[in-house]
């Protein structure tokens, strides 16, 4: 049996046929043949990954050299993948939950139009591909293009219904967003280009390895990825864009939150470990901007009223939490937290979708309610997913969520009470966002409710699965406390990841932390059953208007950046390029317009004329030839 | 020498079948195969079989850049009568001497291309100038083409007299008549120097280059358009070997005297053929002008003097003149010569437009044309000689500028409204542009199609 790591290039080959393949044949295929194809080629990876991840667990790692992809002077880039724990742990990740998403999305689309069909899964696979290639790749250039790629693929996707402008400007409000932090990425390659003079992680972390890097050098570059990562992740200050990204179909949105995208700044930084560790400025700055995000997108998340949109904010505050883990040196944690994130968002987008898919498009929970016995299947897999984020022992939130917080502890207090403050709020807005869905009574229109339907079994069964994992996929990172070498993740990843050094804490505490945020957690939905369980309709007023209009950052992005820049080019439209350049442009074209009339006038006709200036010009060259030459 | 001889008798026999046959297509067959046959033979003799043996004393050599660069002539000249044959038959009565007159001329561009002695040069100056004055005077019954025929006379006379006082300046100085003494001569003196200078004033003049150019845009104006059509390509490429060769071979040593008068005649030619050409109305006296600024590009070639620039030279002549050629075949088919009146060819001829459009991008050296390589050698060659780099970036603005001019031409073919009145043109005519446009982008893509020949 050939080694699988030998063919590991087929992982991402494939999803590029089914690009090609749906993307060429849009026209001509049907939707069902679109749809195998499309969900195939990413099944057909997903089993692939498998087979790497076997192969990585038994302790083969192999970084495949394909050819030379940039030769420049002595800069030499080539075309490699690096197979590694970190790296087939990702794949699985994207290849399975990507795969149920594909399988949904199938179900859920059905309703467009063959063609555009096509191009949705086209652009799906081309997604799965560029984030297949960014983890897979071995050197910083390499993930730069599946980073750019993934850039390129969610502003297709979140402008996938390209007839509403409001949507185009979400889609371009994602790319321009992104390539604020991409230019920071490229930056950074440069400069990791310019002192070690190659881009392969192996170098790169051998060179920091030895201590050669300077202190300045190490905080801007690892800064500067870290800036890169803030615009991916959606971070302070470039978290904006994901919360308009809702304007794609709910299945894009899953798979941007829970399978690609969004951890792709986690896991850059993840694949850097070695150069982070180095610096501790960076780790504070990167701690502190997770946590601020985590708890700025917590309290919005609390007042908002569209399905989608308390999803995407707690997104952006699951994302704050695994950047405090990275912050906080627990890469196994913020990978982890990854993990089960993966699991329970891709659940509770693909929940909503079947929500609104029952509502007719319906995305505003104030208009629902009393939906948990129309759509139990729906329900229950909801249910499940907001356990698994909440954080309540055993499923999936808890542990990943407990090894955050409990690197935050070792950090300092007060990064724990914050952060198990923002746990809590998110207890508090997910349960807010189950009752008033699901309980008390329906609020829609009487169509709405006549048409409200479980959805099919092409989409319940991706939730089925979902939950089931949402419920067990934390089991692999059982904290040591509770259970001796339970925590097989560390240990997995142990090769690629230095273990934790931080100040251990006693299992007592630990027993403490753990029993303190459940019961906290408990609380809190305990609270929001009180409160929500019959909502009825209310204006938000006072501080609840703030939140609910997103402490007005969009706003406040808008007048110091958004306008300046656009009076900015007001101006150097109307005058530079008007006067200046125009200018400068039309004057040399009237100084030859010009010459060319005067000049004219040397041909006058008359022959006399014609030689008395040959002559002169003879005698000129003579006289300088024969007189002032030496 | 096959050619030579060949073109001679070719000559005398257009002359006589004016005389004996009735059928104007009859005689125009007998120069289209007699062309054919040039070329032919001409191929051959590169190829090593030459039919003559016949001792030239060391007055002429027919070596590989002379062979290459007639047959160039004489492609393009066979090109140039499949376009326009019947064009030169509608000039006059006695149509059978318009094509007697070209082989003439062809015997002079073969001398010119390979002579050893400056008396060889002289007489294949005077072989292809004197039946140019009187194709120039074709149009009996037009006055135009009456004064530029005189004019043409008058001044070429001039030219003549001084390219005769330069080569008795350099007999007195050096006894001798042979390119190779010439430039053996160690210490010239003042006499040479002098010598050398009238040459190349004369040469000037024949290439038409600054400020002896002034005959160019009258004669080329008042000819009749077909017989202009032959003047600026096939002899004035024609003029540039002799000069490339004059100042390669018996001038040689000389580099750095004459060097600088070439930069400076190579910038006035660019300065004034491109700035002029702007202000023109008539497409054949901007066509004229651009004939000058075509030749101040040449001209680069003589400046640098290098393997690239002979190279470039081969190049440069075949790119020009197959373009140019193409131009004036359909120009000639037009009906009014300003550029209004090729407003809205596109939509009636859309493929003279197109392939009109291919000639003038060539000649305005855009890449994937033949044109652009060719401007591309010159440029190349002028910087191997590591001086004067001013001339170079002066030539690329001057190429900037001559874009205007030529796109003036695509901009009133495309881009405006109005109804071409065009001669009919019949499908041979058509096929030929396609092939010369087609043969141009090849040209411009592989360059060294036409190169390899020099060195195999």
């Amino acid at each position: 049996m050939q080694n699988a790591l030998q063919i590991a290039w087929l992982i991402p080959l494939f999803p590029l046929l089914g690009f090609l393949i749906n993307g060429l044949g849009r026209k001509h295929l049907s939707k069902s043949a679109i749809g195998v194809i499309g969900s195939g080629v990413i099944l057909a990876s997903f089993v692939m990954s498998i087979w790497v991840f076997l192969q990585v667990k038994d302790g083969n790692t192999h970084v495949a050299d394909y050819f030379n992809f940039i030769s420049v002077g002595d800069l030499s880039i080539p075309f490699a993948f690096q197979l590694d724990q970190l790296s087939s742990l990702f794949l699985l990740i994207i290849t399975g939950v990507g795969f149920l998403i594909h399988v949904y999305s199938a179900s859920y689309m059905h309703e467009e139009k063959t063609e555009h069909f096509g191009r949705y899964f086209s652009y799906l696979n081309l997604f799965v591909f560029s984030m297949l290639l960014l983890v897979m790749g071995g050197n910083y250039v390499i993930m730069f293009i599946g980073w750019e790629g993934v850039g390129l693929c969610s502003y297709l996707l979140i402008g996938y219904w390209f007839k509403k402008a409001e949507y185009n400007k979400a889609a371009n409000k994602a790319f321009i967003m992104n390539r604020i932090g991409d230019l920071a990425f490229l930056i950074a390659i440069f400069w990791i280009i310019k002192k070690v003079g190659n881009v392969n992680y192996h170098d790169v972390f051998q060179f920091a390895g030895e201590n050669k890097f300077s202190t300045a050098d190490i905080t801007g570059i690892t800064l500067l990825l870290f800036v890169g990562a803030t615009g991916k992740s959606a971070q302070i200050p470039l978290y904006t864009w994901l919360p308009d990204a809702m304007a794609g179909p709910t299945p894009v949105s899953a798979l941007i939150h829970a399978a690609t995208m969004v951890t792709a700044g986690i896991y850059m930084i993840a694949r850097s470990n070695v150069l982070y560790s180095l610096s501790h400025t960076t780790m504070n700055i990167v701690a502190i901007v997770g946590l601020a995000t985590a708890l700025l997108a917590a309290t919005i998340a609390l007042k908002q009223n569209d399905i989608k949109k308390v999803l995407a904010y707690s997104t952006v505050s699951q994302l704050g939490f695994m950047f405090l883990a990275l912050g906080t040196g627990a890469y196994v944690a913020a990978v982890f937290h990854v993990m089960t994130h993966a699991f329970f968002k891709a659940l509770l987008f693909l929940g909503s979708g079947s929500v609104i898919h029952a509502m007719g498009g319906e995305q505003d929970i104030r208009n629902m309610g009393g939906l948990s016995k129309k759509l139990s299947v729906t329900y229950f897999t909801f249910l499940v997913g907001c356990i698994a984020i909440a954080g309540i022992p055993p499923f999936s939130g808890f542990f990943s969520k407990d090894a955050i917080l409990l690197s935050a502890f070792e950090k300092s207090p007060v990064l724990y009470g914050i952060a198990l403050f923002t746990a809590l709020l998110t207890a508090f807005y997910m349960f807010r966002l189950l009752f008033i869905t699901f309980s008390g009574k329906f609020r829609g229109t009487h169509e709405q409710e006549h048409h409200l339907h479980e959805s099919p079994a092409a989409m319940t069964i991706p939730l089925i699965i979902l939950a089931v994992l949402s419920i067990i996929g934390g089991f692999v990172g059982i904290p040591e406390a509770l259970m001796h070498g339970g925590d097989k993740l560390s240990a997995f990843l142990s090769p690629v990841i230095k273990p934790h050094e931080g100040t251990p804490v006693s299992h007592s505490t630990e027993y403490g932390l753990m029993a303190l945020s459940t019961v906290l957690v408990i609380a809190m939905i305990i609270a929001a059953w009180f409160k929500f369980r019959n909502y009825q309709r209310s204006e938000a007023a006072g501080f609840g208007k703030v939140l609910e209009n997103k402490w007005y950052v969009d706003e406040l992005y808008d007048k110091i950046i958004v306008n300046p820049l656009n009076k900015f080019g007001g101006f150097l439209n109307s005058f530079i390029e008007k006067f200046v350049i125009d200018g400068v442009v039309n004057g040399v074209g009237r100084i030859v317009n010009y010459s060319s009339r005067q000049l004219r006038l040397l041909q006058s006709g008359q022959v006399g004329s014609y030689i008395f200036l040959m002559v002169l010009s003879m005698l000129v060259v003579f006289v300088l030839q024969f007189f002032l030459r030496k | 020498m096959n050619a030579l001889i060949l073109s001679a008798v070719l000559g005398v026999i257009m002359m006589f079948s004016g005389v004996m046959l009735k059928q104007k297509s009859a005689v125009r067959n007998i120069a289209i195969t007699g062309l054919f046959l040039l070329l032919v033979v001409n191929i051959l003799e590169m190829s090593g079989m030459s039919f003559f043996r016949i001792n030239t004393a060391g007055m002429m050599h027919f070596d590989r850049f002379s062979l290459l660069f007639n047959c160039i002539v004489f492609f393009s000249t066979f090109v140039y009568l499949l376009l326009s044959a019947r064009d030169i038959e509608k000039t006059g009565n006695y149509y059978a001497e318009y094509f007697t007159l070209i082989f003439f001329i062809l015997c002079g561009v073969i001398l010119v291309s390979s002579f050893q002695s400056l008396l060889i040069l002289f007489l294949g100056i005077e072989i292809i100038s004197i039946p140019l004055y009187i194709l120039t005077g074709s149009d009996k019954k037009n006055l135009k083409s009456n004064e530029a025929s005189l004019k043409y006379f008058l001044l070429g006379a001039f030219s003549t007299g001084l390219m005769l006082m330069g080569i008795a300046l350099i007999y007195g100085s050096v006894g001798s008549f042979s390119t190779a003494q010439i430039n053996m001569t160690e210490k010239p003196g003042a006499l040479m120097i002098a010598g050398m200078i009238l040459l190349l004033f004369s040469m000037s003049f024949k290439v038409s280059a600054a400020p002896f150019h002034f005959w160019t845009p009258d004669v080329y104006d008042g000819a009749p358009t077909v017989f202009t059509s032959f003047m600026a390509t096939i002899v004035k490429v024609a003029a540039f070997i002799a000069f490339i060769r004059l100042f390669g071979e018996a001038f040689g040593n000389l580099q750095p005297q004459w060097q600088i008068w070439i930069a400076l005649i190579t910038a006035a030619t660019l300065f004034i053929g491109n700035i002029t050409a702007v202000f023109q109305q008539s497409v054949k006296r901007m066509l004229a002008y651009s004939s000058i600024a075509q030749a101040g590009f040449m001209l680069l070639s003589l400046y640098a003097m290098n393997a690239d620039a002979k190279e470039g030279l081969l190049l440069y002549s075949a790119a020009y003149s197959l373009a140019t050629i193409g131009i004036f075949a359909v120009l000639i088919k037009m009906n009014d010569y300003t550029f209004d009146g090729f407003n809205g060819l596109a939509k009636y001829q859309p493929l003279l437009a197109a392939t009109t459009t291919i000639f003038l991008l060539s000649l305005a050296g855009i890449p994937l044309t033949a044109g652009f390589i060719s401007k591309f050698y010159m440029l190349k060659a002028a910087v191997a000689t590591g001086r004067h780099l001013w001339l170079v970036i002066f030539a690329v603005l001057m190429a900037a500028v001559s874009v205007y001019y030529y796109f003036r031409v695509i901009q009133a073919m495309y881009f405006k409204e109005g109804q071409p009145g065009i001669i009919t043109t019949s499908p041979v005519f058509k096929y030929t542009l396609v092939v010369l446009a087609a043969l141009i982008i090849i040209l411009g893509i592989f360059p060294n199609l036409l190169l390899n020949w020099y060195y195999f």
